[in-house]
């Protein structure tokens, strides 16, 4: 497992190389989405501010929830944004190199592409983080706290990717299907927490784990709460196990095209 | 072990797809379409020995590139047995991926951006070579397949045929004990078919690499391969010598008749004999020689046209390969 994960760490930094060695691209990407990203927490705030308190949100818990948000992104959609490509290369065929390859499927898949502008989501995330450790005075326990839950978020979203483009496995052209599908899990996720109450909570928690990305671990944070560390951590093991069957069942239904491809 | 690289026993693979009834209503074609199953490869088997060149031939369609798929474990068979180099391809992808080097013609796996140095780089630690195991490895390619000229400028600025020569190379990075191949040679010009050709051959002769290539190019398959198996509708229909192939399907010969004088009359031939070309200097026939004899040819020839001299020839392997599909059809 050691080689996989240090295969993969030297196919992301060749990614980064291969990204950078296109300058003004590779910048403009990078500063474009955290200008975007700036824009974007500029009007919750706004918008918190102006309707005041809901659920208990105040607007530096939206600030948290959007470097949550950011960080699961900007990780996912740079290091691992192969997931997100799974349906160009079911489609064009390109996915036998990776089966061509001695290296585990899923994390060679993952890693063989890179999307450079969301290096200004994690920008963004972690300046959002700062901000907020900055504002609410955290302690170190949630500090610590923060650490844990960005990576719980970053593999809960990661296992939803996974779950979601493995439809590109089933059948053709599932871009736009599996799109639509990753909005329905990751809109919900970038919404005022305090809005999701009783059933929607539920429906957001434990069927869609739209709120497991961001909403419930700032409440964690914010509470300080073990019961809420204890369920997000059992929720996000349990998504990592299924969209790892999931996709070692949906790879048999591979079948492969022959369209010119180009790429790594 | 075994002599055998590769070993494969009733191999099958189909495929299912949704087809449109033209006599039912878009909205049925919708929600509940025919469903057609097509056999790509139908239950063929074969053995490949340690170090042989294989050319695995057929028309568009024949099932080739199916099979090449289901050999690196690409796609999983319907049913029947794959054997390569000891490891089974739909249990030990990841060990057989070790052991194999891959080519497709149509396909890229090179880093664009980088130098060729980089791609190479790649491939050596994703098959978990040392570094200064790569390094020398590297030096070697650059050598074997002359990439020094290149070796530093990024893969998408380099000519078809530098890339070419370039994805063999990273194939061969790992030196596998088998090369696959499809369609290695497709939009090469002449001069870098040929050069990739022959490297292909110095591998074989250095390193003992078992090559399997499928291609509709002739010249691949005559300077390149000492056997050829044809397959056609998923069926093996021939595998034998390369040398042998023409001898196989030969029902025609070629003669040329060149005119003592010039040719004035083009008289309708005997049965079993055509025109393929006609003009003042030079007549070329085509006998077919399960009407005709070559003998009672040249005799009825002979008396029709005076000649200056005379050629006899079997078609080349392009037109033999040409009829073999005909046939097949």
């Amino acid at each position: 497992m050691l080689k996989e994960l240090s295969f993969a760490l030297y196919s992301i930094k060749k990614n980064i190389q291969n990204s950078a060695e296109l300058r003004t691209s590779f910048l403009t990407n990078i500063i474009g989405m955290f200008i975007n990203n700036i824009a974007f927490i500029t009007l919750w705030i706004f918008f918190v501010k102006s309707v005041g308190i809901i659920g208990g949100w105040t607007a530096v818990d939206i600030i948290c929830l959007q470097g949550f948000i950011a960080l699961c992104f900007g990780f996912v959609f740079s290091a691992g944004y192969g997931i997100i490509k799974l349906a160009d290369y079911t489609s064009s065929g390109a996915f036998d190199r990776f089966m061509l390859s001695p290296k585990n499927l899923l994390i060679r898949t993952a890693t063989s592409a890179f999307n450079v502008s969301a290096l200004g989501d994690i920008v963004f995330g972690i300046v959002c983080m700062c901000i907020y450790i900055f504002l609410i005075h955290a302690s170190i326990y949630q500090i610590l706290l923060i650490l844990f839950f960005t990576m719980i978020s970053i593999s809960v979203f990661l296992s939803i990717a996974i779950i979601i483009y493995s439809i590109s496995f089933f059948f053709i052209d599932a871009n736009s299907v599996a799109s639509s599908f990753f909005e329905l899990f990751f809109t919900p996720a970038m919404f005022h927490g305090g809005a999701f109450q009783g059933v929607m909570r539920f429906i957001f928690t434990f069927i869609i784990p739209s709120l497991l990305i961001g909403t419930l671990p700032v409440e964690a944070i914010k509470d300080v709460s073990l019961e809420k560390l204890l369920l997000i951590s059992i929720l996000a093991v349990f998504w990592f196990i299924f969209s790892i069957i999931i996709f070692n069942q949906a790879v048999k239904k591979y079948e492969s095209s022959n369209f010119m491809t180009f790429g790594n | 072990m075994s002599s055998n690289s590769i070993t494969v026993s009733n191999l099958t693979k189909k495929f299912s797809f949704s087809q449109k009834n033209p006599s039912s209503g878009w909205l049925k074609n919708l929600f509940s379409p025919e469903t057609k199953e097509i056999i790509a490869v139908d239950d063929i088997s074969f053995s490949v020995k340690n170090g042989e060149r294989i050319a695995f031939i057929g028309p568009n369609g024949a099932g080739k590139s199916t099979t090449i798929k289901m050999l690196t474990g690409i796609l999983f068979p319907t049913s029947g047995k794959i054997d390569i180099l000891g490891f089974d391809p739909t249990k030990d992808r990841k060990k057989l991926a070790y052991q194999i080097g891959t080519v497709f013609g149509q396909r890229s796996q090179l880093l664009p951006n980088l130098p060729l140095t980089d791609s190479l780089e790649f491939f050596g630690v994703m098959y978990d070579m040392p570094e200064k195991e790569i390094k020398k490895r590297i030096a070697e390619l650059i050598k074997l397949f002359d990439l020094g000229s290149f070796i530093n400028q990024p893969v998408r600025k380099l000519s078809l045929g530098q890339r070419m020569r370039a994805e063999v190379a990273s194939s061969l990075i790992h030196k596998p004990k088998i090369i696959l191949l499809d369609e290695p040679t497709i939009g090469l010009d002449v001069v870098a078919k040929k050069s990739l050709r022959d490297l292909l051959l110095k591998i074989n002769n250095e390193e003992n690499t078992t090559i399997f290539l499928t291609s509709h190019d002739v010249g691949d398959i005559e300077s390149l391969c000492e056997r050829t198996i044809v397959i056609n509708h998923g069926i093996i229909i021939k595998d034998l010598p390369t040398q042998n192939l023409a001898k196989t399907f030969i029902y025609e010969k070629y003669i040329d008749l060149i005119a003592l004088n010039n040719f004035n009359n083009f008289p309708k031939l005997p049965e079993g004999i055509n025109y393929s070309s006609k003009d003042k200097n030079k007549i070329t026939v085509i006998i077919d020689i399960n009407k005709i004899t070559v003998q009672k040819s040249l005799k009825k020839l002979l008396d029709l046209f005076e000649v200056e001299d005379i050629d006899v020839y079997n078609a080349d392997l392009e037109t033999v390969i040409r009829h073999i599909y005909e046939k097949a059809l």
